[in-house]
């Protein structure tokens, strides 16, 4: 016991604020003013029609953000891994998103975004010859629920493809290339190596960028902040509540709820994942 | 053997395609926000016709104008005084740990483990409020410490994680032969150990840098309470409300950009010599 007392103080110091938080927050959760134990904030926030409207919006975002994420981490892995020059170099750009902070590319979007005669407005107007008229008139991007959740989403999805491309490659490039190569020489075309082999053996890869995104798309702040500012998601409900509505309780209430979810997600993902997985097996032993 | 051919060359032509749409994704919205931070009002301001690709006078005007204003520089301060106290603080307790993780098997280790996940994983925008409520109410809100003792929560658990990779690849017979040789414990830590897994440490001390510096959620709901205290990414977000011209804020954007994309390239650089140390031993 006495060699693993360097560890004692990054343990005091986790335990110490992961305690705070969770009790802190039960306990605010059922808090108003000198109210205690109350479920006010409960009830206030089951009253709120906003509350509705952002776990609604939330749920799209994660149902929708999770997988595009998923997807556009693999479609980036798969390019990389099956490269026929520069391989280093387009792992490298590909990577360059991340380089950026969330708010920097909120910022950008939020410029090119703009709703009278930004960049994207005059872009799909038709005003540049590399590119088709789509729209007419100036759309108010962030004055539509739709369109202010999908640039949110789109800024979300832009920044955080490099994370899933990189987990996602790190389980292709496991891959024993002679596996591959076997296959090749017993006839198997590009799809029924993808279908049959890769995606299979990349299975765990991405289960966890499935895991770690829908945590993510979750708990989403920064995005919604800054481009839809109108059209809450949970994350920014709390800090609404919490800032300009100066309502403590209601913020943690909310915040506990997100929890909540947070963990029902993982276990819902874990559960599904284990199912389709079992079922890879299956078929690969019957067949 | 012509058709195969074909089917290769229609491979490469479709290969090729989807690396150049991803590129053009990843680089035109870099190369806008470089333009927007470039642009003269008049690029900006066009009028209703279209927005220039290149500007129409590159001007370092609105870089200029931030690095006159005493603001800016405080912030930047601020920011960079936060940061680095964070890096100090996360290494100061990491590297212990991360080294008894790597080493002893004891009896709460896998409690440890669960309490570094959930922690890792637990929603910021949750924990904000507990965590700013407590500061609040040790009157600490509106303070260096309280942001530095946040982003030191934030940062923790990954950078435990890390420490204890690096300190599972120093093979254990080099500590053997150096207590047979006669040095002690904390000899053994500071001058063979530490050493050999510093380039992982730097990674580390970089990561948490570049996470502290960028952060916004705990630094709002610590700072932006009426105090003194500003960080760049407030900074950023106090000038959006004002909607300035945009080409001030892509500015802003870059300058906070910038320290990101030299440390992250300073990182490629250990982490490829990391692993390649690590492979030599």
């Amino acid at each position: 016991m006495s060699d693993i007392w360097p560890l004692i103080p990054a343990a005091i110091y986790l335990l110490f604020f992961f305690m705070l938080v969770m009790i802190a927050l039960v306990t605010l959760s059922v808090t108003e003013g000198d109210l205690f134990p109350t479920f006010e904030p409960l009830q206030a926030i089951l009253k709120n029609t906003e509350f509705y409207d952002a776990l609604i919006n939330t749920l799209i975002f994660v149902i929708i953000g999770t997988p595009l994420e998923l997807i556009a981490g693999l479609f980036a892995a798969l390019l990389v891994y099956n490269s026929f020059w520069g391989k280093t170099f387009i792992r490298s750009v590909f990577v360059i998103p991340f380089a950026f902070p969330g708010l920097v590319i909120a910022t950008l979007l939020f410029i090119l975004f703009d709703s009278q005669g930004g960049f994207a407005n005059h872009l799909l107007q038709g005003q540049y010859s590399f590119f088709p008229k789509v729209i007419d008139h100036d759309v108010a991007w962030r004055g539509n629920k739709f369109l202010a959740l999908s640039v949110s989403m789109l800024g979300k999805v832009w920044r955080d493809m490099p994370i899933s491309m990189l987990i996602i490659l790190s389980g292709l490039n496991s891959i024993e290339p002679e596996l591959i190569d076997a296959a090749k020489t017993m006839g198997a075309g590009f799809r029924a190596r993808l279908t049959k082999i890769i995606l299979p053996l990349v299975f765990p890869a991405m289960t966890t960028v499935l895991l770690l995104r829908s945590v993510e798309m979750w708990k989403e702040f920064i995005f919604p902040y800054i481009l839809a500012g109108n059209y809450p998601l949970l994350g920014t409900l709390i800090e609404k509540l919490y800032g300009f509505g100066s309502e403590p309780g209601e913020a943690a209430v909310v915040a506990l709820i997100l929890v909540g979810l947070t963990v029902l997600t993982l276990i819902l993902i874990v559960e599904i994942t284990g199912r389709i997985k079992r079922e890879l097996v299956n078929s690969g032993v019957n067949s | 053997m012509g058709y195969i051919d074909k089917g290769e060359v229609a491979k490469k032509i479709v290969w090729t395609s989807c690396v150049i749409v991803m590129m053009v994704g990843i680089i035109a919205p870099i190369y806008l926000l470089l333009k927007y931070a470039i642009s003269d009002p008049s690029t900006v301001n066009t009028g209703g016709r279209p927005i220039p690709i290149w500007p129409n006078r590159p001007t370092f005007d609105m870089f200029l104008y931030l690095f006159k204003d005493r603001e800016f520089w405080a912030v930047v301060a601020n920011s960079a005084i936060i940061a680095v106290s964070t890096v100090a603080l996360t290494s100061f307790l990491s590297v212990p740990a991360g080294y008894v993780l790597a080493r002893y098997n004891f009896p709460l280790k896998r409690f440890f483990l669960i309490l570094l996940i959930s922690v890792r994983l637990f929603p910021d925008i949750s924990s904000v409020i507990p965590i700013a409520t407590f500061f609040v109410r040790m009157n600490l809100h509106s303070s260096y410490l309280s942001v530095v003792l946040a982003h030191t929560l934030l940062a923790l658990p990954y950078v435990i994680f890390m420490a204890t990779t690096a300190f599972e690849f120093v093979p254990k017979d080099i500590e053997e032969q150096a207590r047979v040789i006669g040095a002690n414990r904390v000899t053994i830590f500071t001058k063979i150990l530490v050493p050999m897994v510093f380039p992982s440490l730097v990674a580390g001390a970089i990561y948490t840098f570049l996470l502290s510096w960028d952060e916004f959620i705990f630094a709002h709901f610590l700072l932006d309470t009426g105090g003194q205290i500003q960080t760049l990414t407030l900074y950023l977000n106090k000038n959006l409300s004002f909607s300035p011209p945009q080409n001030i804020l892509a500015a802003i954007s870059v300058c906070l950009s910038v320290p990101v994309m030299i440390f992250t390239f300073i990182v490629q650089r250990y982490m490829v010599s990391g692993v390649v140390s690590g492979a030599v031993k």
